[in-house]
């Protein structure tokens, strides 16, 4: 049997040079590789996997009212893309990198994008990126798998353990996922309760997305849906939402926008100090939180926080008075 | 990989190759290699099978002709259809936008824009947005991070403004970058510090700004683009943590060892090159977190403490 590359290849070359529409059966006979003692249905099923395989590869094929095909250029090629020193060296070193990260979900992808545009060389500075430090081979399949089901809008199932100990059985449907720190995260409506949960994809094995009718959606994601509103600091998970302001000192205000991970807003002081108003779910956490960025970061509102971070302070110096 | 998924690559990677393969050119295997992101065997297979490929007749001139010859392979006759780069397709447009993101940039940044207007159609970058997050973006480090690049690659020394979390100060510093790291998302360069006449790693987004000096220094192939700190000889301190108490997790004491009592109480032996360091994140357990030992690491707790209370 020849090489289905060479197939996938050849079809791809006939289609791209000749400028009529042509038909299936014209193109089964065109010697391209496919078997010549190949039924009409296992023939049609091979073309339109190969039909598949070649819009995957970014090759747009145009069908007319009588279901011949003809590549669409204007569709398939890129544009003359000039890119300046700046831009090259963060897609050359940074992105580069990513590319051969086991812990990246789309790094085959990555490639053959890099590859088309032709930045795909060996970086030219030492780079290298550890996404993940726990399991990342399997952190990666978990989010390239949920990012196929998010994309086909198909439910998922897996096992998950929660941070008690506690494992069960959930099917999702995914909305999202977003990377925090080390870690990936699917964000999905649970069909058990009927709300919407973030897993930590580190503690779930068994991803398997529905195989019934691969090509029907199983669910809508809601217009209203954003991925960014769940990827939270530590601080900001609580049940009972609040709005909260911290303080960065002159010296340290150029450090919130860093630390603030997108949350909240940022308002600049007279006296060159910042503001951050944010909305937290836990003031202990926050509390903590303005202790380990610190110093120069305090909590001002609500008073809870203050207190917490008083007290919290308090007692540490009673633990340690000598 | 799968052999359903390496059979898929071998032929997107075929795919790929076409508008490399210029008429009348001699191209080195590992240059190809590299360019798709393959073995030299895998580019060389890749190779092989793309010189049987073609259009009817399928006369020579209709054929891919490659003549590959140890470490090389020459054009004789160029693809007949596809000699220009071809879209990416959504998928690796998802790709690019969720590796750039990682890497910094915003899903509005004006490169993200560019490569997704030339390169790519149909990815709806608004719907990406919304259901895939792969970085934290809004930590502005592109701009350094690209100086640095460009310095490493230079041979440039940068002056920079940083926060050091170790002690909880701020300094100007002239530093001969080496080598790009990115560890659990936040990116490291490591280089010589001319203030600290040693090799010291900087986290990129503790960075205030970076500017180039023009001075120029000898790049070293020697240094490696890795964060890990190297646990032996440094000093040790005993923590005894609450089960309930935050940081917990071996990940968030690099290098430490942990056994857990009985009763439930966890004891960390933490390697430590700052005091300051641990008496941060011993503070930040707002009693939760103990320092049993040494008496240094206990003073910085205190001075921690009382710092952070005086600031209120």
């Amino acid at each position: 049997m020849p090489d289905p590359g060479e197939r996938l290849v050849n079809l791809a070359l006939f289609l791209a040079k000749t400028p009529r529409f042509v038909s299936a059966e014209e193109l089964r006979g065109e010697g391209l590789g496919y078997p010549e003692d190949q039924d009409e249905a296992a023939f049609l099923r091979m073309f339109e996997r190969d039909k598949d395989a070649l819009r995957a590869a970014g090759i747009a094929v145009d069908v007319d009212e009588d279901g011949r095909y003809r590549v669409n250029r204007t569709r398939t090629f890129a544009g003359s893309l000039t890119l300046c020193a700046e831009e090259t060296a963060a897609i050359r070193t940074a992105v580069a990198a990513l590319a051969v990260d086991e812990a990246f979900p789309f790094a085959a992808d990555l490639t053959i994008a890099l590859a088309k545009l032709g930045q795909g060389a060996a970086p030219p500075v030492a780079v290298a990126t550890a996404l993940v430090d726990e399991d990342p081979r399997a952190q990666g399949a978990s989010a390239a798998l949920a990012a196929e089901a998010i994309a086909a809008r198909k439910l998922l199932t897996f096992d998950y353990t929660n941070a008690k100990g506690e494992a069960r059985l959930h099917e999702a449907a995914p909305y999202g996922i977003f990377f925090r720190e080390g870690r990936w995260y699917l964000v999905g409506l649970d069909t058990s309760i009927g709300e919407i949960r973030v897993y930590a994809l580190k503690r779930a094995t068994h991803l398997t997305v529905n195989p019934v009718a691969p090509r029907t959606p199983d669910f809508e994601r809601p217009e209203w849906f954003s991925v960014a509103e769940y990827s939270l600091l530590p601080f900001q998970y609580g049940p009972e939402p609040f709005d909260a302001v911290v303080r960065f000192s002159a010296e340290d205000a150029w450090r919130a926008p860093r630390l603030s991970g997108g949350n909240g807003v940022i308002e600049e002081q007279p006296d060159g100090g910042a503001l951050w108003r944010v909305r937290a779910g836990d003031a202990r956490a926050l509390a903590a939180w303005c202790v380990e960025h610190g110093p120069g970061v305090t909590p001002l509102e609500p008073a809870a926080i203050v207190d917490a971070f008083r007290m919290g302070l308090q007692e540490v110096l009673a633990r340690h008075d000598r | 990989m799968t052999a359903k998924q390496n059979t898929a690559m071998h032929a997107r990677r075929m795919l790929a190759l076409l508008p490399y393969l210029r008429q009348g050119e001699t191209l080195e295997l590992a240059e190809l290699a590299s360019a798709v992101g393959a073995t030299t065997s895998q580019v060389a297979g890749d190779l092989t099978a793309l010189s049987f490929c073609g259009v009817p007749p399928f006369t020579p001139d209709e054929m891919i002709d490659l003549a590959i010859d140890g470490d090389t392979v020459t054009v004789l006759s160029a693809p007949p259809a596809l000699e220009r780069p071809v879209r990416l397709a959504p998928r690796e447009a998802r790709a690019l936008v969720a590796a750039l993101e990682a890497a910094g940039h915003a899903a509005d940044d004006p490169l993200v824009t560019k490569l997704l207007t030339i390169a790519s159609a149909e990815l709806d970058p608004a719907q990406l947005a919304a259901t895939l997050r792969a970085g934290d973006a809004s930590a502005p480090v592109v701009g350094i991070y690209a100086v640095l690049a460009e310095a490493i690659e230079t041979g440039t020394k940068v002056r920079i403004g940083y926060f050091s979390a170790g002690s909880g100060t701020h300094s100007e510093r002239v530093i001969c970058p080496h080598a790009l790291a990115n560890d659990r998302g936040a990116w490291y360069v490591n280089a010589y510090c001319e203030s600290a006449c040693a090799m010291r790693t900087f986290r990129l987004d503790r960075i205030r700004e970076a500017e180039a000096t023009g001075e120029r220094f000898q790049p070293s192939v020697s240094i490696d683009a890795s964060v890990s700190m190297p646990a032996a000889g440094l000093p040790i301190a005993v923590l005894r943590l609450a089960p309930t108490a935050p940081h917990t997790e071996e990940r968030d004491w690099p290098g430490a060892t942990f056994s857990v009592k009985p009763n439930g109480a966890i004891f960390a032996e933490v390697p430590y090159s700052s005091a300051t360091w641990v008496a941060r994140r011993v503070a930040a357990g707002l009693g939760m977190i103990d320092a049993i030992e040494p008496a240094e690491v206990r003073a910085a707790v205190r001075e921690v403490a009382r710092g952070a209370l005086a600031e209120l």
